[in-house]
């Protein structure tokens, strides 16, 4: 526990009187791949809304490097680490792939400060960043292109260089193969893999795609209307009978 | 591939030679053109930095204000108050009238942006707009309905050197020099890194604040830029006119810059200046048939936005191939 990057605690989240998250608790650890796992309406978005400042919890505490952050604005978050992908990726959709991938390098070194400078020592190296960032999440298209133009797949890849020119600590996916052919799911989790081994980093991760989340997941949480029911390590997942029974069904083993 | 990208259209280097042009241009208006003409060319300066102000914020940054003219009528009033009343020489009274206007700005941005985005960010900056209206109108000092008349154009002292701006040309002139540092100033903010977040939190608000950027406190800022260099273009208007009214903080001033962008395209940076040449020309050729005037410009602006949605820049730039001048 002492190594927690993340740490939530007894997390509960309302819309009316709807009750979406009970008393939820999680850790990620400094380099560690977590998958949370639930079927449609566990309340994964919203978990996940609440770890990276989308939405605030209504009780309990989210802790980063020992730091409460639970009521910590988003754009602060990423000051400390938080890097996110959307589960449709999200780009600037009128900006060249090259700005988009400058907005970003100018945010890091800006932090938030709208008048601030970006040294020009430091902007000297972001032709530098942007073609390594490009290199390394496999971009396939133009620099110059606009982005709203690329396909769905580069639109992800540039995405994920954007989140990575903020060098974050932990990065937060929301089903990053949504919507994507098995070709390209397998490229996905070629990339993460990559991305991960390359930069050190943590990862929290909702997925649907069990071949998805068996290949990267160091840990697995079961969200059921939600409540965490397990958490494990893929193994354990694996064998747990209450997680089969509600989510895994019986043709898990195929995934394996 | 049209628009390299999306806002700025030509680089920045193209535009000061633009605007070098229109310099050049705009300061042989005087040795052409009559009186009349002289005082309308020296309207569509300030309007036009009126115009590119508001781009600021719609064009650049997608934040929608129906009440910019309370700025403007902010940097009016104050510059009048600051010569007149408390005898401050002009140049100090400039920069304390875009003061005034960036601080009004911040006041009302503060509130206005607390909650809301969008349309109702928009009526609340209308309301703020009428309240200034209403608070002109009824202030003593500020010579309630009537306005302040009768505004001296000032004597400029720099070191030894004397201009003395009443006399002739010489006031166009300055608002001339002046109108273009705004322009330049304008220009310079969408180019710097803050210009670019601003970009991206139109596109991507949500993206944007989960790259770090803080979404509420950038709309802030350029709504506080926006507001200053407004009031400076207002501040200009004082000593032209000599006088100033409750009018130029009337709802209808605010529209004038939106109809500028509009007409001249809100993705272009020269649109709203291109827009305040047209407009104001269409006023000039319809000043004659009375009443008709309002329904030319109306008839013009539901042409331009039900057929032309880019405005005249972006028709021409259709035309051109995407090359066109902007």
């Amino acid at each position: 526990m002492s190594t927690a990057l993340l740490e939530a605690t007894s997390l509960d989240k309302s819309y009316g009187r709807i009750r979406v998250l009970r008393d939820v608790s999680l850790t990620i650890g400094a380099g560690e791949s977590h998958v949370v796992i639930g079927p449609n309406g566990a309340g994964k978005t919203t978990l996940f809304k609440v770890l990276t400042g989308e939405l605030y919890a209504d009780r309990g505490a989210v802790r980063f490097e020992q730091r409460d952050v639970t009521r910590m604005p988003a754009h602060r978050r990423v000051h400390l680490g938080f890097g996110r992908t959307f589960q449709v990726a999200k780009v600037f959709p009128k900006l060249s792939v090259q700005d988009n991938l400058l907005v970003a390098l100018e945010a890091r070194v800006r932090r938030g400060n709208p008048l601030g400078r970006v040294p020009k020592a430091q902007a000297a190296a972001f032709p530098g960043a942007i073609a390594s960032l490009l290199a390394d999440t496999g971009f396939g298209a133009q620099r110059d292109s606009i982005s709203g133009t690329l396909a769905y797949g580069d639109r992800k890849r540039l995405e994920m260089a954007m989140v990575l020119a903020l060098e974050p600590a932990v990065l937060f996916l929301d089903e990053p193969t949504a919507g994507m052919s098995a070709a390209e799911r397998q490229a996905t989790v070629e990339l993460l893999k990559t991305v991960k081994r390359k930069r050190r980093l943590s990862m929290l991760m909702t997925e649907h795609d069990m071949a998805v989340v068996f290949g990267l997941a160091d840990r697995i949480s079961v969200l059921h209307y939600g409540q965490l029911i397990a958490s494990g390590t893929p193994e354990e997942i694996r064998h747990n009978d209450k997680v089969k029974e509600v989510y895994l069904g019986d043709g898990d083993e195929d995934h394996a | 591939m049209r628009n390299p990208t999306s806002f700025i259209g030509g680089g920045l280097r193209r535009d000061l030679l633009i605007l070098a042009a229109i310099v050049v241009l705009g300061c042989c208006v005087p040795g052409v053109l009559n009186r009349g003409l002289v005082f309308i060319a020296g309207m569509i300066w300030i309007n036009a930095v009126f115009g590119l102000s508001f781009n600021l914020l719609f064009g650049l940054s997608g934040v929608l204000s129906f009440g910019q003219a309370m700025f403007f009528a902010a940097g009016a009033y104050a510059t009048a108050v600051f010569t007149q009343q408390l005898g401050l020489p002009f140049i100090p009274a400039l920069l304390l009238s875009a003061l005034t206007g960036g601080v009004l700005a911040g006041l009302v941005g503060v509130v206005a942006l607390r909650r809301s985005e969008g349309v109702y960010f928009a009526i609340l900056t209308l309301a703020f707009a009428e309240l200034v209206h209403i608070l002109i109108s009824n202030t003593a000092l500020l010579g309630r309905n009537d306005g302040l008349a009768g505004l001296q154009r000032p004597r400029l002292g720099i070191g030894g050197w004397q201009v003395d701006l009443a006399a002739g040309d010489n006031f166009y002139y300055f608002i001339v020099a002046v109108c273009a540092v705004l322009i330049v100033f304008i220009r310079w903010i969408i180019d710097t890194p803050f210009g670019r977040a601003l970009q991206a939190v139109k596109q991507d608000p949500e993206r944007a604040e989960f790259l770090g950027i803080p979404v509420r406190l950038h709309r802030l800022v350029i709504f506080v830029l926006a507001g200053a260099t407004t009031a400076a273009a207002g501040a200009l208007v004082a000593p032209w006119a000599q006088i100033v009214t409750p009018d130029l903080a009337h709802w209808s001033n605010s529209t004038n810059p939106i109809l500028y962008t509009l007409l001249g395209g809100s993705a272009y940076f020269w649109g709203p200046a291109l827009g305040a040449v047209v407009l104001s020309a269409v006023f000039y050729l319809t000043r004659t048939l009375v009443g008709l005037s309002d329904m030319v410009t109306g008839l013009l602006l539901l042409v331009v936005v039900v057929s032309l949605p880019g405005g005249i820049l972006g028709l021409l730039s259709r035309w051109t191939g995407g090359e066109g001048k902007r």
